[in-house]
């Protein structure tokens, strides 16, 4: 039973990983608290579930096309919502305020297109099979998502570390000035920073739009308030620790929804934020400065 | 006088939002990032509507209780919260804010569950949201024009100075914080007893949103300001009809073109254009040109 919930745990933690991973590259390489990230996040899922039942094309192109369009979303918001602000050298207050009146536009778009309902997959669009394997039951889509996730965050990690657009968003989250000595140009390095956000979004919204069979408008605003949790356990910025924070989150959560109740579980969830705030701030991983010097 | 009649639901909403949105107001005049007003109007509505209700309390009592219960929330939470800054403080109030939300969720023998309150009687009018609006306008502004309102902007310009100059941050930035939480709490007590009903998810994350907007784009520099905001953002849709539909992104675009191009806001921007058009009347040129940006 408790080994159940962890797996279960594990794999929707891995989806909200998947989901923070963006939102804590914004905030590591530009210092954004990107609000609009959740709003992105679901127009990924409404373009996963149209391409699936408009298009009766494949699950796997719904989610190669989800994470293209809301990349391409993420980069409509770079050059919308805070271009012009940085040029302005805006304070945090006026990003922020730009990520929500993005992400109110967001919503708004897709309240028109759904006419507010909730939309669910139709039947059979992933194949229902699971195993018993020590008394827990795996289910295929469970594998999939895990395997999913571990791609995308190891794409990301290689195209991080190992490549050289990667070098060029380290060097610019360490210093936008001394980049730009370096011949790189950071309004680049923003836009294709804003792609991968929205691309790892977009996949979180496909993944967890087919794992719970609904999408709708508001599903961006609950997977906001968890990557803010992230974003603090796992260090504002940091990429490692927002993958373990995801984890952590996921696991935490289905033991204490199984233990206590869902309401509740929110309450002590946003009172150990509260209280990780106070007590160590820098969260369990250094932000992404210190990783980008690294390796 | 029919006109005025059929606008009242306007007007209502326009003072309870404008309350919020000086709540929102009164925090960043002090410097501080905090997004905390839904949850503290919460509290007042809540604390507000269940002795009115259950208890049979007066009117004037509950809306006491309900500032009092705020104010010292507001008072609790700036002891861990006044550590934090900047984004570190955002993330933490609205973090407050769905603590609040979950937690009236959850104690559903006391706040009904996601069901709410309902059947609150109305006993406030647009008259007595209008004396609150005017009295809460009158409060913020003494506190501008004196002492406080001077350090608020010091701490608010650089907190550091403002130590340097012997100003307690601390005890400001609590002050600050009970004076938005008192307002906010006024008004979720005002609202709880003027619309019939309350449930926790209306003091969520989109009342957060709708005050800080209002604060945004009616402008940060006087108390004038955050009630422009409320009043376009609930007129707008009402005058023109068929974006009522596309209400939010009318609020969403509005918020990015203001925040990008009047950074300072509608009425705060065009006070600057009517100072910079009296000097320029006024004094010789040289001194403009070397104003101007």
């Amino acid at each position: 039973m408790i080994a159940q919930q962890i797996l279960n745990g594990l794999v929707v933690g891995a989806v909200y990983a998947l989901f923070a991973l963006g939102f804590t590259l914004v905030y590591g390489v530009q210092k954004i608290l990107n609000l609009a990230h959740g709003g992105v996040f679901m127009w990924g899922a409404l373009i996963g579930f149209f391409v699936v039942t408009k298009l009766d094309l494949p699950l796997w192109s719904a989610l190669i096309l989800g994470m293209t369009g809301a990349g391409l979303l993420g980069m409509g918001l770079e050059l919308i919502a805070f271009r012009h602000l940085r040029r302005r050298k805006g304070d945090d207050l006026s990003t922020l305020v730009s990520s929500l009146g993005a992400n109110l536009i967001l919503v708004n778009m897709a309240q028109r297109v759904t006419n507010s309902q909730i939309e669910s997959f139709p039947f059979g669009t992933f194949p229902i099979r699971i195993w018993r394997i020590a008394g827990i039951a795996i289910s295929l889509q469970s594998i999939v998502i895990l395997g999913c996730v571990v791609l995308l965050v190891a794409m990301l990690l290689l195209y991080l570390f190992r490549t050289h657009f990667g070098a060029a968003v380290r060097a610019v989250a360490v210093s936008e000035r001394t980049s730009v000595f370096l011949g790189i140009a950071p309004g680049t390095v923003f836009l294709q920073t804003f792609f991968i956000a929205g691309a790892l979004a977009g996949a979180a919204g496909v993944i967890l739009g087919v794992a719970f069979n609904s999408v709708s408008y508001d599903m961006g605003e609950p997977m906001m308030l968890r990557a803010f949790v992230i974003i603090v356990l796992g260090g504002f910025g940091s990429v490692v620790g927002a993958v373990v924070a995801g984890l952590v989150l996921g696991v935490v959560q289905a033991l204490s929804v199984a233990l206590l109740s869902s309401a509740l579980s929110d309450a002590i969830m946003f009172g150990v934020l509260i209280l990780l705030l106070l007590a160590m701030p820098t969260g369990l991983f250094k932000g992404f400065d210190t990783e980008a010097r690294r390796a | 006088m029919d006109w005025l009649f059929a606008y009242q639901p306007d007007l209502d909403a326009i003072c309870i939002g404008s309350l919020y949105a000086l709540s929102q107001f009164i925090a960043l005049r002090a410097g501080l990032f905090s997004l905390g007003s839904a949850g503290f109007g919460s509290i007042g509505a809540y604390a507000a509507a269940i002795v009115g209700m259950r208890h049979g309390a007066p009117l004037p009592f509950a809306l006491l209780l309900a500032v009092a219960v705020a104010v010292v929330s507001g008072l609790l939470l700036s002891v861990p919260l006044a550590r934090l800054r900047g984004h570190f403080q955002a993330v933490a109030t609205v973090a407050f804010v769905e603590i609040v939300v979950s937690l009236a969720l959850y104690f559903d023998d006391l706040t009904g569950g996601p069901s709410g309150i309902n059947g609150i009687p109305k006993l406030v009018g647009t008259g007595e949201l209008l004396l609150a609006l005017t009295g809460m306008m009158a409060l913020c502004t003494i506190t501008e024009r004196t002492g406080i309102g001077r350090a608020f902007g010091a701490i608010r310009q650089d907190d550091l100075v403002a130590r340097s100059l012997g100003i307690s941050v601390v005890r400001y930035h609590r002050l600050a914080f009970a004076l938005s939480a008192g307002i906010a709490g006024l008004a979720g007590g005002l609202a709880a007893f003027n619309t019939y009903t309350i449930e926790p998810e209306q003091f969520g994350f989109g009342l957060l949103t709708a005050s800080l907007g209002a604060v945004i784009l009616g402008g940060r520099g006087s108390v004038i300001g955050p009630v422009v905001g409320t009043a376009i953002f609930v007129l707008l849709p009402e005058v023109a009809r068929p974006l009522s539909e596309n209400r939010f992104l009318l609020q969403g675009a509005m918020l990015i073109v203001v925040i990008t191009f009047l950074p300072r806001g509608i009425v705060d921007s065009l006070r600057d254009r009517r100072a910079l058009a009296r000097e320029r009347r006024d004094s010789s040129p040289p001194l403009v040109a070397a104003r101007s940006p």
